[in-house]
């Protein structure tokens, strides 16, 4: 068992830190004051060659490994902000796309999203569910060489962005399948963006689909499996998220270092206090399983490894340990933490949202709980 | 328009050890990083081939860890990379640092420029660069802030206390260059990967250089360290002045002239 990064890898993982503190870390105040990423920084990912990594070179990617992957965003997560799930999304997007496209869509739809010409989308939610495929109601109906789109997505990252995305609807069988559609077809309008809590710049908005018109050629796997492919995107994403989780954690820890170093409290600065070392000493040692587990779990992705249940028992640990370092960090910043100037206020509302994207916390008991009940070994 | 880039690793922290003996820097266990001002060395060689076409290798003498570095600069585009690492190296001063360098540019043959930074962030003497100069029989332009190639001229804005001035050479020519001659850009992921999979980065020993055994390492280095302390960092009492700004700039030349500061 190797535990070491290989060279490559430590040097992507510097690569993305100088990234996130020259291109991102700057804008930041700009894109919490207009809850927008700014245009070109698409483009600014697209040319560090930091989307589709997995995707091989002859479709617009790199070709490098998960464990990459994991790592370069684990430092962009450092800097709490939405233009760094920018890029995870880019990546399991274009994966799922690549993964279950043939050779004519992966060509097609593959490149832009590695290129920075596209912002990608996953559209599933809708008013009515996030979690259950029977609720969904948006409807494909074949026309001709078509199939005509109908119904509203809900909290769609990045919907409104140009580009394509998978929408999932069912089709005349009453079955989920996935389309990747184009963002700018007719009849594809978009609500403005929620506000939300964390993430400015998420760009989170309803879709409505009027009588849009998908090429039937357009279908991403097989007619009816659109939920198993939203399933297997998730396992691939939830690693990436949680290694956004691993990303910011860390960055409570050094947050809370930095302040606790200095802020005197009798005298004596409050790392002198023991109780506080002990909260330190908790946030850490919690900080290094999450980030092993999920290095391990992104290693097994490598392997060729099925990382449906994995990925979920990941989730089901990191998200509420996670949650308790940054509730750590803030407790630790006193007044401080609860005021804008702090960083850690921004993490702090970042890292809520984990629960509940991309499959709730709840979700993830099913899925492990379930799978030990089935299987055979005691 | 070929170039060579001489890049040092230097050690990431300045919480490093010394040998008492030897006065060496006691190197093994700290983590290393490329220069920073090397950095710059680097992307000024690649802005000028992005001009001019060319060539680029980077050349380091170090410990067998400086293999990062050099492949940093491989990630950044650089097209070679050659270290000298032996043991005979061990202990060099800067003249001999120059002296093992100048042997390998010249090995290297293909040439026109030699790109060096400053100054390091360890050593920081900024004699190495000159020395090489020197050993190579070239015109040195030092601290540039600006490099323009006309024809087989080099000019370069140079900084100096108290203004700039230009100064020229002919092919070929050795330049240091200042950190704010540029911004390094950061590698991308695919270029990490092909500077770690693709790419080589030759290990050149005494015995590839020639050259004469009793001018590397210790043994020929001239310079002795008599003796080497830590600087002590007193504490002082600070005074924060307050009032109007022309009232604060009055008291605080009264006090500097009290305290025979001014
Ligand atoms: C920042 C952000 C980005 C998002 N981006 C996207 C996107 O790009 N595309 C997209 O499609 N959606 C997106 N969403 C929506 C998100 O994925 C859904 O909101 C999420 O899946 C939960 O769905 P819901 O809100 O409908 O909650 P519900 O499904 O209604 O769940 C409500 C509660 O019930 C629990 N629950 C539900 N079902 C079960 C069950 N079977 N067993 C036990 N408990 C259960 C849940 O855990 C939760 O606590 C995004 C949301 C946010 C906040
Ligand atoms: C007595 C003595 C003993 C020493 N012993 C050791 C020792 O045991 N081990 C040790 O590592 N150092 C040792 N040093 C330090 C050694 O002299 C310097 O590391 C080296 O000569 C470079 O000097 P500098 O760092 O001041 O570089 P500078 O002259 O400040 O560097 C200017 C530029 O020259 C180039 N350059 C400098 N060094 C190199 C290099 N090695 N390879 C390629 N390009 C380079 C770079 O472009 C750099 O920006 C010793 C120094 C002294 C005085």
């Amino acid at each position: 068992m190797d535990f070491t990064l290989s060279g490559e890898s430590k040097m992507m993982v510097k690569a993305a830190r100088d990234f996130a503190e020259r291109e991102i870390e700057p804008i930041i105040p700009r894109i919490e004051e207009e809850d927008a990423l700014p245009d070109d920084i698409l483009q600014k990912f697209a040319k560090a060659r930091m989307l589709g990594m997995m995707i091989p070179k002859e479709y617009g990617g790199i070709g490098s490994t998960a464990l990459n992957v994991i790592l370069v965003l684990e430092e962009l997560a450092k800097t709490g902000s939405a233009a760094a799930f920018l890029v995870a999304f880019c990546n399991s997007v274009a994966e799922t796309v690549y993964q279950w496209g043939s050779e004519d869509i992966r060509k097609r739809f593959v490149p832009p999203l590695c290129d920075g010409s596209s912002y990608p989308a996953m559209a599933f939610t809708e008013p009515g569910t996030g979690s259950d495929p029977t609720a969904i109601t948006t409807t494909a109906t074949p026309d001709e060489d078509y199939y005509i789109l109908n119904g509203t997505k809900r909290f769609i990252s990045h919907g409104h962005g140009k580009g394509y995305g998978v929408f999932y609807a069912n089709d005349e069988t009453g079955r989920i399948t996935a389309f990747v559609a184009d963002k700018s077809s007719e009849g594809y309008t978009c609500s403005k963006p929620w506000a939300l809590m964390g993430l400015a710049g998420q760009g989170l908005v309803d879709v409505f689909l009027k009588d849009v018109k998908v090429p039937k050629e357009n279908i991403l796997g097989e007619k009816g499996k659109g939920f198993h492919i939203l399933l297997r995107w998730i396992a691939g994403e939830r690693i990436q998220q949680m290694a956004f989780m691993v990303g910011m954690g860390q960055e409570c820890l050094n947050e809370s270092l930095k302040f606790a170093k200095e802020r005197m409290v009798r005298g004596r600065p409050v790392t002198a206090m023991q109780g506080f070392q002990w909260m330190l000493a908790e946030m850490h040692a919690s900080i290094e399983a999450c980030r092993w587990w999920t290095y391990r779990v992104a290693s097994k992705q490598d392997e060729g490894d099925d990382i449906q249940v994995d990925s979920a028992a990941l989730k089901l640990f990191v998200v509420p340990t996670i949650q308790e370092v940054a509730r750590k960090a803030l407790q630790i910043h006193g007044s401080y933490g609860y005021c804008k100037d702090y960083k850690i206020e921004r993490l702090y509302r970042t890292i809520a949202h984990a629960g509940i994207t991309a499959s709730s916390t709840e979700l993830q008991k099913t899925i492990v709980g379930s799978a030990l009940a089935r299987s055979k070994e005691s | 328009m070929d170039i060579v880039v001489c890049i040092k690793q230097v050690p990431e922290t300045n919480e490093i050890g010394w040998d008492p003996k030897t006065g060496t820097l006691i190197r093994e266990g700290a983590g290393g990083i490329l220069n920073r001002n090397d950095k710059n060395a680097l992307e000024a060689a690649l802005q000028l081939r992005e001009q001019h076409g060319g060539l680029i290798t980077a050349l380091s003498m170090g410990p067998a860890q400086a293999d990062e570095a050099l492949r940093e600069a491989l990630s950044m585009g650089i097209d070679k990379a050659i270290l000298l690492c032996d043991s005979v190296f061990a202990g060099a001063d800067t003249l001999s640092t120059a002296y093992a360098l100048s042997l390998a540019i010249n090995k290297i043959m293909r040439f026109d420029l030699i790109l060096c930074g400053k100054e390091t962030s360890d050593g920081m003497t900024a004699q190495v660069a000159p020395q090489i100069a020197e050993f190579l029989h070239l015109p040195q332009l030092t601290g540039a802030t600006e490099i323009a190639i006309e024809n087989k001229l080099v000019r370069i804005k140079q900084r100096l206390e108290y203004g700039f001035r230009i100064v020229e050479a002919f092919f070929p020519a050795v330049i240091t260059v200042e950190r704010g001659i540029n911004q390094p850009r950061i590698p991308p992921m695919d270029s990490i990967m092909e500077a770690y999979r693709d790419k080589e980065v030759q290990v050149w020993g005494a015995g590839d250089l020639g050259g004469d055994s009793a001018r590397y390492g210790l043994k020929g280095s001239p310079t002795q360290s008599r003796n080497i302390y830590t600087k002590q960092v007193r504490k002082g009492k600070v005074t924060i002045l307050e009032g109007e700004p022309d009232e604060i700039a009055r008291n605080l030349i009264q006090l500097l002239k009290q305290k025979d500061l001014l």
